[in-house]
């Protein structure tokens, strides 16, 4: 038992399928590779407009003025294609991709038998998921792939035929014996056997109009007549050889891209093409029951530049909403120096997380609303502005880096850990081995930062002062924050690094108590005198 | 249908909407856990510590009287219960490097100004995944806190209320008109304390809980002096 689905007008579909409130109206297909651009295929809108294949643009805007004709895509296609396959994967592992739009599903091992009033249902169900894709398509049911194909063709959407009481075999019961269900093939046009066009008219002149009338004659007589062209159609309706599938696994890519036709400035209609974009390759993974660990986003430039970003998503999720939040906040914040010309997006899928925690772990509620949020305040803070500090090793005060907050959990933060200490056990042993100092030295010569009692309150940067020395203590400070004498001091303490480069730096640092009771840290260099911050 | 009165309007709003909150303090009391700090001089009178989904202000009139200490208290204290700590900087004025080695559970927003901060604030809050959120002023100049509207803590007020959002905003005066609880603080250390422990200097915090306003109890006002 075999299913085709056949998705008519498939290159006019992959064309619409992102813009679905065209297929209403009268839209054509051209061909840009054939050497004369002629319309290829058509809406029923067009076609009750007087329009048919063949015509140029220009004949057939003459007949239809309100004609929006489309350029063929390959790309699009090509991602139709994989919709395609991968629906009929996620209903029969069996599965040939036999032509463009066309996909035949074996049945066998799905336990489903010829008199089985499930199998219309399970096809219905087949072309109401394609539908989901904004593809429509019709599903024949029958005994070969190409008693399926005649039976897809004339589907509405579905259609299941059944064998000819002469056809049948003692062990086969016939199938859809309900009328209301089966439909033989016999009944056909000879036509839908897509014969040679001279075969047909002869068949015609003899008064053959049916495949019925056509096997009635005999296949040896028609053959001894027409030659052996005919006896490939009577092996196409013979249900005793089924022809065996050219299996294929559909592509484990999930991709949606699109060209557009006018330059996009804006993000207006980006959003709206990537909200089509997110809700389809959504679903095409809930199909086979996985969801979203990636995107990457490619936006094509009409300069020839191409604009890439990953998104990794915290929590792997297929929800909808939170997804094409994540794009639209970075999108609001990216302006690229040439107008959009196409539009790419690719998901990585993963399967659902499920994860257990500590008993005294505390997580992040929602995972991926807080990257959301990390992702806005990147946008207001700037981009080393927001997220999680982590210590620099070296003797320069207040040196750190910003890294993205993952806030991962206590498990994986636990085994990164180690592979630290690890690191830095080596690194430290490799110092000692150089002779050089460890990695954690306090700051500065005589003061350790986690000595200090009081916490420091940084101006960042360092507030240009005039300091005033008596004996080789500070006694004056002149700054932003305070002008007037100093009561007492503590220091000074000396620091220097990076020697070796340009960022050698040098200092010479003061604790300070003004006459107002505040406590300052002050410091010389050769850039002049600063403070530092306020003791808080 | 109309609403003849105000008692039909209000019964036909809570009918409508299940979840509105008609009156100031309907808020259930139960709601209003409290975070323990680990200072006793703070704990006491606040009953247990600072009130989930509630401001409280931190107020710091003059430079040393422990507003940082007490900052990074809170930090240390919520990093060691293993919770996330969202730090908003009001002025980039954070030591980070006396903060210690594992700071993988914080999120320091560092901010140019009030306002940035005040935005961050709210994009925080609205988050709702961080159980603890610091907001830091003190640093930030009189001109730009003049300009922070008062409704602004308000609806600070309205989006932790529903949460069990632990807020604590550090001013260098009194400034938020909705918070729950307020505290003073009034030490002032000389440059000895830069010699001693930091446990030491808190355990001599100087506190004021200058007003508390508890759930429940709409309109009193309790003063402890610590």
């Amino acid at each position: 038992m075999f299913a085709v689905i056949f998705i008519p007008n498939f290159s006019l579909q992959a064309v619409l399928r992102h813009e679905p409130e065209s297929r209403a109206r009268a839209v054509a297909l051209v061909d840009p590779k054939l050497p004369k651009p002629i319309l290829v295929q058509l809406t029923p809108a067009a076609r009750a407009c007087g329009v048919c294949e063949g015509l140029t643009p220009s004949q057939a805007m003459a007949r239809c003025g309100e004609l929006i004709i489309k350029p063929r895509s390959p790309a699009q296609e090509e991602s139709a294609t994989e919709i395609l396959l991968q629906t009929a994967y996620a209903f029969s592992p069996g599965i040939e991709a036999t032509a463009p739009g066309v996909c035949t599903i074996e049945l066998k091992g799905l336990g489903f038998r010829f008199d089985d009033h499930a199998l219309e249902p399970w096809a219905g169900k087949l072309a109401e998921v394609l539908a989901q894709f904004h593809l429509e398509a019709k599903v024949g049911l029958a005994a070969t792939p190409e008693l399926a194909w005649l039976a897809a063709r004339a589907g509405n959407p579905v259609l299941a035929l059944s064998i000819s009481p002469e056809q049948e075999t003692e062990e086969v019961v016939p199938a859809f014996p309900d009328e209301n269900h089966g439909r033989t093939f016999e009944s056909f046009p000879i036509s839908a056997l897509e014969p040679p066009s001279e075969i047909l008219e002869i068949l015609r002149r003899w008064g053959i109009q049916t495949i019925g009338e056509l096997l009635a004659l005999g296949k040896d007589n028609v053959a001894e007549r027409l030659g052996p062209a005919v006896v490939e159609l009577f092996n196409r309706v013979s249900p005793d050889s089924p022809r065996p599938l050219k299996l294929v696994a559909p592509a484990e890519e999930f991709a949606e891209q699109m060209e557009f036709e006018n330059e996009v400035e804006t993000v207006e209609p980006l959003l709206f093409a990537l909200r089509r974009f997110v809700e389809q390759l959504s679903r095409r993974l809930e199909l086979i029951y996985l969801v979203v660990a990636e995107f990457q986003l490619q936006l094509g430039l009409s300069s020839g530049l191409k604009y890439e970003r990953v998104f990794k998503i915290p929590a792997p999720t297929g929800r909808i909403e939170i997804l094409f939040r994540m794009l639209q906040t970075h999108l609001e914040t990216v302006r690229t120096d040439s107008p959009i010309i196409s539009l790419c997006l690719i998901a990585k899928p993963s399967q659902p997380e499920s994860q257990q925690f500590g008993l005294f772990e505390s997580t992040l509620r929602d995972p991926n609303q807080f990257a959301e949020t990390l992702a806005r305040l990147t946008a207001l803070a700037g981009p080393d502005r927001a997220g999680t500090p982590e210590s620099i090793s070296g003797y320069k005060p207040d040196s750190f880096r910003m890294s993205v907050s993952g806030f991962r959990s206590h498990n994986e933060k636990t085994l990164l850990a180690d592979g630290g200490t690890a690191r830095h056990s080596a690194r430290a042993a490799k110092s000692a081995t150089n002779g050089t100092h460890g990695v954690t030295p306090p700051t500065i010569k005589g003061r350790s930062e986690s000595d200090v009692g009081l916490r420091l309150r940084r101006f960042r940067p360092p507030l240009p002062s005039h300091i005033e020395l008596r004996d080789g203590k500070p006694t004056l400070l002149r700054s932003h924050v305070f002008i007037g004498p100093i009561t007492e001091t503590r220091g000074p303490f000396y620091g220097s690094g990076n020697w070796w480069d340009v960022n050698k730096w040098a200092r010479e640092e003061w604790d300070i108590e003004t006459s107002d009771g505040s406590l300052f840290r002050i410091f010389r260099s050769s850039e002049g005198d600063f403070v530092e911050g306020v003791y808080d | 249908m109309p609403a003849a009165n105000i008692i039909e309007l209000r019964q036909l709003l809570a009918a409508r909407f299940p979840g509105l909150r008609m009156k100031a303090d309907a808020l259930s009391a139960a709601k209003h856990a409290f975070w323990p700090t680990g200072l006793p001089q703070l704990d006491e009178p606040l009953r247990g510590g600072l009130a989930r989904g509630a401001l409280t202000e931190v107020t710091a009139e003059q430079h040393g009287s422990g507003s940082t200490l007490l900052l990074t208290a809170l930090i240390h204290q919520a990093l060691h219960e293993n919770k996330f700590v969202g730090v908003i900087d009001g002025q980039d004025s954070l030591d980070v490097t006396q903060l210690g080695e594992d700071l993988s559970r914080l999120l320091w927003v560092r901010c140019r100004s009030a306002e940035e901060a005040l935005k961050a604030a709210d994009l925080l809050l609205r988050d709702g995944n961080l159980p603890l959120v610091l907001l830091d002023l003190v640093s930030n100049p009189a001109a730009q806190l003049r300009k922070i509207p008062a409704t602004t803590w308000y609806r600070f007020q309205r989006l932790i209320e529903q949460t069990s959002t632990v807020c604590a905003i550090f001013t260098p005066r009194v400034m938020v008109a909705p918070a729950q609880a307020r505290i003073a603080l009034r030490s002032r250390f000389s440059l000895a304390a830069l010699e001693r422990e930091p446990g030491e200097l808190l355990s001599e915090l100087k506190v004021e809980i200058a007003e508390a306003r508890h759930a429940g109890e709409s309109g009193e006002l309790e003063s402890q002096f610590a």
